[in-house]
């Protein structure tokens, strides 16, 4: 019973703050893993390129940031970005100081090692699809940008959707470490409470809980996605 | 390992990150844990409270500046002052010789001992030397204390949290007698130690005092002298840059203030049962 008030909604409990930091974790996550994709789009784009310098670029992208612990990547955009910009603000007579805010270093160290991942497997899904299908569009006097549209990306998108589901779970998990950052999101908000009322056990566990409701839910999310794409796909090559 | 990345990568943000001339105070931004009962933690609404929070509000009242406390985590707190997100740190910081190459502290505003503690009725109850104050700074005492506890602790398993002056205390003296299992946060080793997972835990009186004046803490029971001085430092400062001098000046004079007029004794014994004034403090 006590354990209830402790998490419930009442005077006294927590719910309403834990509501609110598994809502910052959403945020942050979603933020990420949308500006993740649009990186991993232009990471695949430069791996798949013709030109040596955008592969070379695109492969050491690849290459350090799923090297490196991603705590590493957040210290470095949080601390290591209000230095730099803060020492830049001095340049141009600006005193004092100046920083990058928790959500947006944060969303951003989680985007940029995401988007590596995104990198992979965006291009691994370019790559599966023949490069007939391609040829058959311009053979059709589709035009590339309408041939990307049309004919690539959805292809793509049915055999890129479940490594995408895998990076966003991983994004999702990923998030915790911002807490370093003092953004109050779902993993700080459960340790503030269970230093605070000493009761780790239960904070803890509801945490547990709750990331498990938001990876079970979004992976039933992606799961529909995949079968939407891959019913589309049935009934395209049916009409056709 | 952890401790040493936070220091090397403050002293490296804190290069660039020195603020120019100084400035006239009227605004001060106090950073805290916010996890850390009873020096400082968070209410169900979401508001800081605790001994610091206090403290830092009659402080700030002395200084005639302005003050917002601001929780942050306590991975990221030592970069966050030199990089300038805030100007003070007031999160039961020891002052060590370690932090002192990064930061600069005030007086101590609060000295707690550190202590072993272990399960009532257990074979670790009543170490020798039980409840005897034992300065640290004094090489002699210092040994007499540890050589009479290490047979009794020999092989036994001790808790202790990450980063602290505890654990460089068990590494200093009982490393390779004691299996030392280091833990993120305080209230993890007590858990285990109700769990019977580790056989003691070396902490800070105050914090072991707040752990046993919870429903699961009853059993709890300090065992061995109270160690103060050498490693275990002078107590809790408050953590200022470097290059802030005058800031650190401000809050020393007004340190004393408080410690005069009986605000300190008053704050110390309501939130920890005891006064932990410290002695430096109580000096004319």
């Amino acid at each position: 019973m006590e354990t209830l008030g402790l998490l419930g909604f009442g005077p006294g409990g927590w719910g309403g703050l834990l509501l609110r930091g598994a809502g910052m974790t959403v945020l942050v996550s979603a933020t990420a893993f949308v500006l993740g994709l649009a990186l991993g789009g232009l990471g695949a784009w430069a791996k798949l390129s013709r030109f040596r310098a955008a592969r070379a670029v695109a492969t050491a992208y690849t290459t350090v940031l799923r090297g490196v612990p991603d705590l590493l990547v957040i210290y470095l955009f949080y601390f290591g970005g209000s230095q730099v910009l803060t020492a830049a603000g001095r340049l141009f007579g600006q005193e004092g100081f100046m920083g990058l805010p928790g959500f947006l270093a944060g969303a951003l160290a989680v985007a940029v090692v995401s988007g590596a991942y995104q990198t992979e497997v965006l291009r691994a899904a370019v790559g599966a699809i023949p490069r007939g299908q391609w040829e058959a569009g311009r053979a059709l006097g589709l035009r590339p940008g309408p041939n990307l549209r049309l004919v690539l990306l959805p292809q793509v998108l049915r055999v890129a959707l479940p490594g995408m589901g895998n990076v966003w779970q991983l994004v999702l998990k990923e998030s915790a470490l911002v807490s370093v950052t003092g953004l109050v999101e779902l993993m700080r908000q459960v340790g503030v409470a269970a230093g605070s009322t000493r009761r780790p056990f239960e904070f803890y566990a509801a945490g547990a809980a709750i990331y498990l409701l938001l990876t079970t839910l979004s992976g039933a999310g992606f799961g529909w996605a995949e079968r939407r794409a891959a019913w589309d796909a049935k009934d395209r090559a049916g009409a056709a | 390992m952890r401790f040493g990345l936070i220091i090397g990568l403050a002293a490296a943000l804190g290069l660039g990150a020195a603020p120019a001339a100084a400035k006239e105070w009227t605004q001060l931004r106090i950073a805290t844990e916010g996890a850390f009962p009873p020096y400082n933690m968070h209410g169900p609404d979401g508001k800081l409270i605790g001994f610091e929070i206090d403290l830092a509000n009659d402080l700030c009242g002395r200084m005639k500046v302005k003050c917002e406390v601001v929780a942050q985590d306590w991975d990221g707190i030592l970069p966050g002052l030199n990089a300038g997100k805030y100007d003070a740190i007031m999160a039961a910081m020891s002052i060590t010789p370690k932090r002192m190459e990064v930061i600069a502290f005030s007086l101590p505003y609060a000295a707690s001992p550190t202590v072993f503690a272990t399960t009532k009725g257990t074979g670790l109850a009543g170490l020798p030397g039980d409840g005897v104050r034992v300065d640290l700074g004094d090489a002699a005492t210092a040994k007499t204390a540890v050589d009479a506890m290490r047979d009794k602790l020999k092989g036994k398993s001790v808790g202790v949290q990450v980063s602290t002056i505890q654990a460089d205390f068990l590494n200093t003296y009982f490393k390779g007698v004691v299996d030392i299992r280091t833990y993120k946060t305080s209230d993890e080793f007590f858990l285990d130690l109700g769990a019977g997972r580790v056989d003691a835990v070396l902490a800070a009186a105050a914090n072991i005092k707040a752990a046993m004046d919870t429903p699961d803490g009853k059993d709890i029971a300090f065992t061995g002298p109270m160690f103060a001085g050498g490693p275990i430092g002078m107590g809790s400062g408050i953590g200022l840059r470097k290059a802030d001098a005058d800031l650190q000046g401000m809050f020393n004079t007004a340190l004393k203030a408080a410690a005069a007029d009986g605000t300190l004794a008053r704050l110390s014994l309501q939130w920890f049962k005891i006064d932990l004034t410290p002695p430096v403090l109580k000096q004319p």
